[in-house]
This record gives structure tokens, sequence and C-alpha cells, in this order.
């Protein structure tokens, strides 16, 4: 980012239409959240000043908690499968041949289908009635007495949620891992071998401490993606049964749209964001802590 | 022999996860070829018989083809403002030699953290006291906001690429810095330009939380939640035809996968990468 015009005039130009844009689309509704969340207000009469009332209620409400264990649940269900399979499949694409290229395509295919089809596909595979997918495949292996209803099982239905999201995006994953370890400079991983180091050697000693920056950013994008889990959730059980789905947006959303709490919904609504900062910071601390580690053994040398 | 077993096994895996990742998909377009009484005693069963009379009854009712031109508007004007605005405030960016580039940059990838339903509350109260809820703008706006953050990287990033040389040659040889642009540095840009408006394209043509806040009234509904309208509307009876609108609606983002999936993958790869 070093550029050679001077021309102030141009600059604006450039420049103000992007960040005008910005400021009212992204950053004003921020603003007026924090704003909002201070109010009680319906959405129809005039907003009354609570100050942080919404706030102090939200600590003493006992779905909100709910909300926030099983929004937990979801990332670390969401984080294993993208991060973890999605890794260990770019893995072993370095090591194919041929028709990498195609294989790559067909994995990303859950990725650009619309959310109420992927829930419908599940719903689909959940069934009981018709027998879906899940329950017949268990008769199949004579498992049968696993067979449930799965999407209103008050012991499954969390993870039932949390599946698809997981599904869809770990191609995605895949591919961003993919394009790291091809990126390697193959000469290391030579030098290693000579070294004689076998391949799981080579893998854990070498190329995943050379992909970190990605794993950061990855890690970072589906836990932010996961805190703000909505689409799946809320159409396939929209809370239920009980509030065991229910996640910290799904229920800022029913405050907000179904009960009218408005200041109540973007006081949520506002955790959500600052629990998302909070994440981004603190993994961004965990990983520089690490990386000033070999700097300092570099520098003792 | 060893290795040959491996090899096996290694091969059986990746069509093992293949078969994971596609077959739901390809499921769908088979349930939507089979009439529902079909599809309610053998739903995972090869279809006996092809029947396009799913197709033809979503589209005699008309509704389903409204959805779509409604998803095409907000999708054409969003990616036309996405296009136009991150590729002028990339070129500011990293083209002008101003101090508070730095700034202005990091504010806009600090976007890329902030939950898109931090807007819903806001916008949804903004659009009601101006009146346009339910209309083409009320989903682009925020569209292109959130947009915005990653479009900008993205430009910033290729336009980092080019030697300021080029920049220079143009000063020299009298053009403005709108001459520039417009005719130097944005032709050089096509790869972006291509990558951003095929993986947006996918992404707001999806998009289903802007459209489920914003849109109520039948007439403006996009696709992406117009299907529910399918599922349940007719009975829970008549499987075939909600597949069938499923997997029309699906449609256009694959076309627009399989003709550019290069630029799409490259979109979220150096999304991930540059970041």
């Amino acid at each position: 980012m070093n550029g050679v015009l001077k021309d102030k005039k141009a600059f604006a130009v450039f420049l103000l239409p992007g960040l005008l844009f910005y400021l009212f689309s992204v950053f004003y509704p921020i603003v007026d959240s924090i704003r909002l969340s201070t109010m009680k207000w319906n959405g129809i009469g005039a907003p009354e000043f609570i100050g942080l009332g919404n706030y102090t209620k939200l600590f003493g409400d006992k779905v909100f908690y709910q909300a926030f264990l099983n929004n937990l649940i979801y990332l670390v269900i969401v984080v294993l499968m993208q991060l973890t399979i999605g890794f260990v499949f770019a893995v072993l694409l370095t090591y194919m041949k041929k028709g990498v290229s195609l294989v790559k395509t067909l994995y990303y295919v859950p990725c650009i289908i619309t959310t109420v089809a992927v829930t419908q596909l599940f719903r689909n595979i959940y069934s009981t009635q018709p027998q879906g997918l899940l329950n017949g495949v268990l008769e199949a292996v004579g498992l049968g007495s696993l067979a449930t209803s799965w999407l209103s099982n008050i012991k499954t239905a969390l993870a039932c949620v949390s599946v698809p999201e997981g599904w869809r995006y770990t191609g995605m994953y895949m591919v961003i891992f993919y394009a790291a370890l091809i990126s390697l400079d193959p000469e290391v991983c030579e030098a290693a071998k000579v070294d004689g180091a076998n391949e799981w050697q080579t893998l854990i000693r070498i190329k995943i401490p050379m992909i970190k920056p990605i794993l950061l950013l990855t890690l970072t994008m589906v836990m932010t993606g996961a805190l703000r889990g909505f689409d799946i959730p809320y159409i396939l059980t929209n809370g239920g049964p009980g509030n065991v789905t229910e996640l910290l947006s799904t229920y800022m959303y029913k405050k907000a749209f179904g009960a009218n709490k408005f200041g109540y919904g973007s006081a949520v609504a506002v955790f959500i964001i600052i629990e998302s900062i909070l994440v981004v910071a603190i993994l961004q601390m965990l990983f520089r802590e690490r990386d000033a580690q070999p700097e300092k053994r570099r520098s003792r040398r | 022999m060893k290795k040959k077993v491996l090899k096996i096994i290694f091969v059986a895996v990746i069509l093992l996860f293949l078969v994971i990742q596609l077959y739901p998909v390809v499921w769908l377009f088979m349930a939507s070829l089979k009439s529902s009484a079909e599809l309610g005693s053998q739903p995972f069963a090869l279809p006996k018989a092809l029947v396009f009379s799913n197709y033809a009854e979503i589209f005699k009712d008309g509704k389903i083809l409204r959805y779509m031109w409604n998803s095409v508007k907000v999708t054409a004007g969003s990616i036309i403002l996405i296009v136009a605005l991150s590729s002028t405030t990339g070129y500011a960016l990293a083209k002008f030699q101003f101090a508070v580039n730095k700034k202005i940059y990091a504010f806009f990838t600090f976007g890329i953290m902030i939950p898109v339903q931090i807007t819903l509350i806001p916008l949804f109260c903004f659009y009601s006291k101006v009146g346009i809820l339910n209309t083409t703008a009320s989903l682009i706006l925020p569209q292109v906001g959130f947009a915005l953050p990653l479009s900008i990287m993205l430009f910033v990033s290729f336009y980092s690429f080019l030697p300021n040389e080029i920049i220079e040659a143009g000063i020299v040889d009298g053009c403005s810095p709108y001459r520039i642009f417009f005719s130097i540095v944005l032709p050089l840009a096509k790869n972006t330009v291509i990558t951003i408006s095929s993986m947006y394209t996918i992404l707001i043509w999806n998009d289903f939380i802007f459209a489920n806040t914003f849109i109520s009234d039948n007439n403006a509904k996009t696709i992406a939640v117009g299907l529910k309208d399918y599922i349940g509307a007719f009975g829970n009876v008549d499987w075939g035809r909600t597949y069938a609108a499923i997997a029309v609606s699906i449609i256009p983002p694959i076309l627009v996968y399989f003709c550019l999936n290069k630029y799409v993958t490259a979109g979220m790869t150096m999304g991930a990468t540059k970041g």
C-alpha cells in the first residue's frame, strides 16, 4: 500500500462512495444497535431509555444462558467437522496425482447450495415418517435400536442442527488448506526427508507450522461463523424442541421479530458482536505468543 | 503389495467422501423427477421413470419465476455496486499516497468479523420508517456493505502487485487519475472483478437472513426465501413439486460455479490467505 498519486480531489472521489456506503450499511447499524440495546421498545411507541436494564435482564435470563451453551456446543461440532475433516482431506489430496481439480470442484458443491435446500435434504435424512436415510442405514447395519426421531429428540436435536452446517462448508476449508499446502516450498519438505523425517513427521513438524497463518485465519472464520450461526437451526427446528437448539442468533431474532422486544434483541446482538471480537482477539494473542518464541530462539543464536 | 493396498484404501476414502458431499445433491435432483407416490414409498431408490410433471406444474403456477426474477434483481444490483465501490475504494487505498490509508484499510478489514445479524434490527427499523421494506434496495444495501471489506481487500492486494511505474508512465503521458483508473488499472483487474462477481453472485443468490427479515410481501420474495412456501405448502403430500422447486433454485448458482469455479474458489482462498 504505497501509492504514487497525490491528487486530493481524485482521492476523495475514489474513496468516499465506498467509505460512505460502508459507514451507513455496516457501521451505523452497530452504533444504532448499541443505542437500541439501552432502550425498552416494542417497535411502535416511543422507545424508553432504561440504561443497562436489558443487560441485567439478559444475565438473569435462563434461556439466554442455554442459548449461549448451545452455541458453544454448536461451535465445537462445526469447528471439529470443518477444520479436521477439511484438513485431513486437503492433506490426502496433496498425495493425489490425477483428477485433483475435479475432486476439489465436486467436494466444494455443498457450499453453493441454498440453505433451504440444505435443510430440506437433512430433514429427509433425519425423517422417521417416511423412514429417512439415517434410520434406514442404522437398521440396515443392525443398529435399528438406535433409530429415533432425530430432530424432536432433545438428546440429539442440537447435534442434528450442527451437522448440516459442518457438512456444508467442509469443502471450502479443504480448498483453503489445500491451496496453502501446495504453495509451500517443496524444497523444505525434501530437505526434511533427506534428514530422515517420514511423511507424518514432515506433516506435523514442517507443514503445519508453516501454514500457521492459515490455521489462524480459518479458525477465526469458523469460530466467528459458528457464533453467528442462524439459518439452519432457524429453519430446521426454530430453537425447539423446548430451547434445546436455541442459539444466540435465533434467540435474538425471536425476541426482536417474534416478540417485538427490539431493545432486548439488540442487547443480544451486541453480546454476539462482543463475543466475536473477543474470540478474534484471543486467537490472535494465542498465535502471536507462540510465534514470538521461535524468534527469541533465533535471536539468541 | 502393501503399497497397492494403501492405494486402494486411499482411493476408497476419497470416493467415500465424494459420495458424502455429493449424494444429497444428486438425491435432490433424483427426487424431483419422481412422482410423489414413488417418493413416499421408495425415497432413496433410483427413479423408475422420469417424471417431468413436477417441473411443469411449478412453472405453470408462475410463482417461482417471480421469485427468481427478484433474486436476479437483487443479485445483479448488488454485484454492480460491489464491483464499482470496491474497485474504486481499493484504488484510492492502494495507489494514492496518503498516510491515512492504512487506518482506513484497517477500518474496512475490521468489518470482516462483524456478524450480519447486528444490522437486522437497526435496518428493519430504518426501513419501516422510510417505507422501503419489501424492496430490492432494502436487500442490496446490507449485501453490498458486508461484501465491501473482503472485496476491497482483494482489490488492494491485486493493485499492490501492479507496479507503480505503470501509473507514473500514465502521469508522464498526461493522464488524470481518473483516466489512469479507467484505461489502465481497471482493465488489468479483470480477474479480480470476475472473482468477486462470481463468488458474491452465489452468496447473494443464496442469502436467507436478510430476505427473511426485510421481505414479507409475496411479490418481493427472493427465491431463497420463497422456497419455504413450497415446503409443506402442498399439504406435505406433494414432495415432488417441492424438490423440483428446490432443484430449479439451485441451478443458477451451480451453473455459475461450474463455469467459473476457478474464480469462485480463488476468491474464497485468496480472501483467506491474504488476510
